[in-house]
């Protein structure tokens, strides 16, 4: 069309192409796939345009009865023309803070053309963080929506200690596990990235609008769709197998006999790439997928970030970008706002050995069972409402003890 | 030239600004016109001055009379006017002298006999007479008191037009003795007033009243007890969550009992809106102790924040100004009620706007929210307990605004008192004298760390500059850490730890906060179910 133009143009030409293409075409259709393999987008856009096979080199059509699903494909893409949008809003791609990637960019994660022909033409982005450098340490958590508050407790917890240790979280942006696990990578102040299955400025689940924000404006949130593109059951399972492929390594949480979440595995498993599972009770259904791909899949059993970070390390880089010790955030300069890993001393929970003398006597001070008002616990411990106060903050703070209806208890762990 | 000038001040919320009026007698058709945007009440004004000039046995001017009020622009209301108009007119007319009328500034409504009546908001009009180089004032006997608190002002106290008037033509009163009663402003009024003169209150800092309310009665609440302090000295918003008769509202009539007496600019401020409110008591001219308002819960928007059409009158927030807002069953508000006082947490004033003017009222206060956990309100207990569904609670309490409670730094849930817990607690009570000193040593102590910013409490210090300036001692924060990794409190929730933590600080007379403070400020934090 423009052999003439600069190298920079083909490429804006290119770009516009593939966008143009993520509105003709469902993310994932083998074969456009296939035909992007062989041709530049701005062929095949071209071809469409002028319904007109494209090339016929080898692996392209060569036989009858693929010219005739190419035939096929190409009334399909057709279909869609008159909806696409024209070029300058094409162009426009800045416009919402809304932005694409196309492969070749310099935020293109590599780990994408792991699915070959199954690779995204494009992708759509909200958020200003670097896709690519995001993904260079990332886990994929995903599970069921119909979570527990186990699931929900567990992956928000597991997400926040691999966002504290400078790892990506990416997830569905569903209900349940997923929302958990963005949550607690943004409570941890980390890049956390959200694929959707629909357009990224199309807020599905719409109870998760805020959420979306929050993910865009400290991370991430990525679709191949391109935006107002309404989500669909069939896309979730083809946005799967970017979600499996972003990560450096897959971890289900909570995850029934037929969820989605176990589709989301499968892609994980066919890249090669680890595939984890954190075990739940035998008897709770949401965890019986875990379970099975535990049995089944050979996936290895994981119960904290740390686990995680091991079985990956070796595939990424050494764990150097973790933050210091406590010591950190308790500098003269640390607010309260800062947060720092605990140090590894911190990392088992404490034991009554670790407390106070004061604090110890208020703890046992504690009855066994029912709660204990302020007073009668100071009492109990023979020291002054002051250091009642203190030690029962400080208990309350490592989990020993909590409110209840009588004042304070001993927290069943 | 029958033409005479008097002065008064029309008052906008609790500005006032000084007003000119003009009585011209000119010949005509007999008729008062008063002019320069008067409102009902001052337009009736004519009928009670002509009805008070005659009753006070001097001659009404049967011909055309304007009163102009100037500056024009400025909405003047009510009665306040009379007796500067009333002189004006017998000024023009020549029956009082024109310059004795023109140095003195007038204050006072005209009953039809002639006699004088008190007015709403005399002391920031007469602070602003005095502002405006007016040494002399002229008001009702009841009014005196407290235009007197105005430091180098004469007070006149009359009670009837006649006696002003003679005062003002150098006449002595009928007994002989002078027409009024002179008082020199900022210094005592003989007999009158015994709290002025002594410089000292009542009831706030426990004289010895029995009957007056201690901290020491709410037995079994230490830790209610604890943040009540901490909520005084801090200056902290605080919520009381808890059954019926744990003590809530009881708690809340106790925070008065220690806060320190206002300084004598904060009991300006405090007794100027409530003169403007018309809720001063008789006797008190000068309010000192820290007011404490309890609106009902059927309260409106405009009487929590200021309103109304016509006047506009300072609501409860702004008669709060350094004092305690205490909302009783908060969830029972209506919703635009508690949101309606976001602005004023905020910014420590209530700006009403209405299409002829913007007023501006004072509303620096502590804000006191109590609540039952659920609908119900019954106890939880084995035999009776309460049957809302966790929605239903969830919703009750959902009432009160996320934001509103984002400004609530202190939260404490009190639950029904055991017999060991009141046993246990004898040892620990302590009077609301003891705590009141506590208290306000660490006021001292905040007052002198905020030097040079604008605020005076830690209540009032924004989370950033806490963070920024203000950071706890190093190694505090481990166990709260701890918390926030587990889920316990969120990074907003750390914030007001630390706030709490700095009046604890205060409290004990330590520097900056320490890991004590700090874990004692997350036992308080932590003592509500969540």
């Amino acid at each position: 069309m423009s052999s003439g133009s600069s190298p920079r143009e083909r490429l804006s030409e290119e770009k516009l192409a593939r966008a143009a293409l993520t509105y003709l075409a469902e993310p994932g259709d083998p074969a456009l796939g296939a035909l992007l393999a062989i041709c530049s987008p701005a062929e095949v856009l071209a071809a469409i345009k002028a319904d007109m096979l494209p090339g016929t080199g080898p692996g392209c059509g060569d036989t009858p009865a693929s010219r005739a699903a190419l035939g096929r494909a190409l009334g399909r893409w057709r279909a869609r023309l008159p909806t696409l949008p024209h070029e300058e809003r094409l162009a426009g791609t800045s416009r919402d803070g809304i932005r694409l990637s196309c492969p070749g960019d310099a935020d293109w994660p590599g780990a994408l053309d792991q699915l070959g022909q199954g690779r995204p033409y494009a992708l759509w982005l909200r958020g200003h963080t670097d896709l690519r450098f995001a993904c260079s340490r990332s886990v994929s958590m995903v599970g069921s929506r119909a979570a527990t508050s186990y699931g929900g407790h567990v992956a928000g917890e597991i997400a926040a200690d691999l966002g504290e240790r400078g790892w990506t979280v990416v997830s569905g942006g569903a209900y349940g596990i997923d929302a958990a696990a963005h949550r607690g990578a943004l409570a941890a102040e980390a890049v956390t990235i959200a694929v959707l299955a629909c357009g990224v400025d199309y807020p599905y689940p719409a109870g998760h609008a805020d959420l979306f924000a929050a993910i865009a404006g400290q991370g991430l949130v990525i679709s191949e769709w391109p935006p107002g593109r309404r989500p669909a059951r069939t896309r979730f399972l083809v946005r799967n197998r970017v979600i499996a492929a972003l990560g450096c390594g897959t971890v289900i949480v909570e995850a029934g006999e037929r969820s989605g979440a176990l589709n989301t595995a499968r892609h994980a498993a066919t890249l090669g790439k680890p595939l984890m599972a954190v075990p739940g009770p035998v008897t709770s259904a949401q965890s019986a997928g875990c379970h099975r791909i535990l049995r089944d899949w050979a996936a290895s059993c994981v119960t904290r970030a740390a686990d995680i970070i091991e079985l990956l390390s070796p595939l990424t880089v050494p764990d150097a970008l973790a933050p210091g010790g406590v010591a950190d955030a308790l500098s003269p300069g640390g607010g309260p706002g800062q947060r720092s890993r605990p140090g590894s001393d911190a990392d088992r929970p404490p034991s009554r050995d670790d407390l106070d003398p004061d604090s110890a006597r208020v703890l046992d001070a504690l009855p066994a069972r029912g709660g204990a008002g302020t007073s009668t616990i100071a009492v109990e411990a023979g020291v002054d409402l002051d250091t009642v106060l203190r030690c029962l903050g400080r208990l309350a703070g490592y989990g020993f003890i909590e409110r209840c209806d009588r004042g304070w208890r001993l927290r069943r762990s | 030239m029958p033409l005479a000038r008097t002065y008064s001040v029309a008052l906008i919320g609790v500005t006032g600004h000084v007003v000119e009026i003009e009585a011209d007698i000119a010949n005509g058709l007999p008729a008062v016109i008063v002019v320069g945007l008067p409102d009902t009440a001052l337009r009736e004004a004519r009928d009670r001055i002509r009805a008070a000039i005659t009753n006070s046995h001097e001659e009404w001017p049967q011909r055309k009379i304007t009163v102009g009020l100037s500056p024009a622009s400025l909405p003047k209301r009510g009665s306040w006017f009379d007796l500067a108009i009333a002189i004006g007119i017998l000024a023009a007319a020549g029956k009082v002298p024109r310059a004795a009328a023109a140095g003195v500034m007038f204050f006072g409504e005209l009953g039809l006999d002639g006699r004088l009546r008190p007015v709403c908001g005399v002391l920031p009009a007469v602070a602003r007479a005095a502002e405006k180089g007016f040494g002399t004032v002229m008001v009702a006997e009841q009014n005196a008191a407290e235009a007197a608190l105005v430091p180098g002002v004469r007070v006149i106290a009359v009670h009837s037009l006649t006696t002003a008037a003679d005062w003002l033509r150098g006449l002595p009163g009928p007994d002989g003795q002078p027409a009024a009663v002179e008082y020199q402003g900022g210094q005592d009024l003989p007999g009158r007033d015994g709290r002025l003169a002594s410089g000292g209150g009542a009831q706030a800092a426990g004289s010895g009243s029995t009957m007056a309310p201690d901290l020491a009665e709410l037995l079994g609440q230490s830790m209610a007890r604890r943040a009540a302090e901490v909520c005084a000295a801090g200056g902290h918003h605080l919520s009381l969550l808890g059954p019926p008769g744990a003590g809530k509202t009881m708690l809340a009539e106790r925070i008065p009992t220690i806060l320190p007496r206002l300084d004598r600019a904060a009991a300006f401020e405090v007794t100027a809106v409530h003169s403007v409110a018309g809720t001063l008591p008789a006797q008190v001219p000068l309010l000192e102790d820290p007011p404490f308002l309890a609106p009902h819960h059927t309260a409106t928007k405009a009487a929590i924040v200021g309103g109304g059409s016509g006047v506009i009158r300072p609501g409860s927030a702004s008669l709060a100004h350094r004092g305690v807002l205490f909302l009783d069953e908060a969830p029972e508000f209506a919703r635009d009620v508690l949101d309606a006082l976001r602005q004023p947490l905020e910014a420590g004033e209530v700006v009403v706007a209405r299409s002829g003017i913007t007023t501006r009222f004072p509303a620096r206060f502590t804000l006191v929210l109590a609540a039952n956990p659920c609908p119900c309100a019954r106890v939880a207990g084995p035999s009776e307990g309460c049957s809302c569904s966790p929605a239903t609670r969830r919703r009750y309490l959902g009432r009160i605004s996320g934001p509103l409670l984002d400004r609530v730094d202190v939260k404490i849930e009190l639950e029904p008192v055991s017999r060991k817990e009141l046993l246990s607690d004898r040892t620990f009570s302590e009077s609301s004298l003891t705590v009141a000193r506590r208290v306000a040593q660490a006021r001292q102590r905040a007052a002198h760390r905020l030097q040079g910013t604008p605020w005076r409490l830690n209540g009032e210090v924004p989370g950033s500059a806490l963070r920024r300036t203000w950071p706890p001692a190093p190694g505090s924060l481990t166990v709260l850490e701890r918390s926030l990794d587990r889920g316990l409190i969120t990074a907003r929730g750390v914030v007001k730890i630390v706030r709490v933590a700095w009046t604890l600080a205060d409290l004990a007379g330590r520097p900056r906060p320490t890991r004590d403070d700090c874990d004692a400020a997350l036992g308080l934090w932590l003592g509500v179910r969540r």
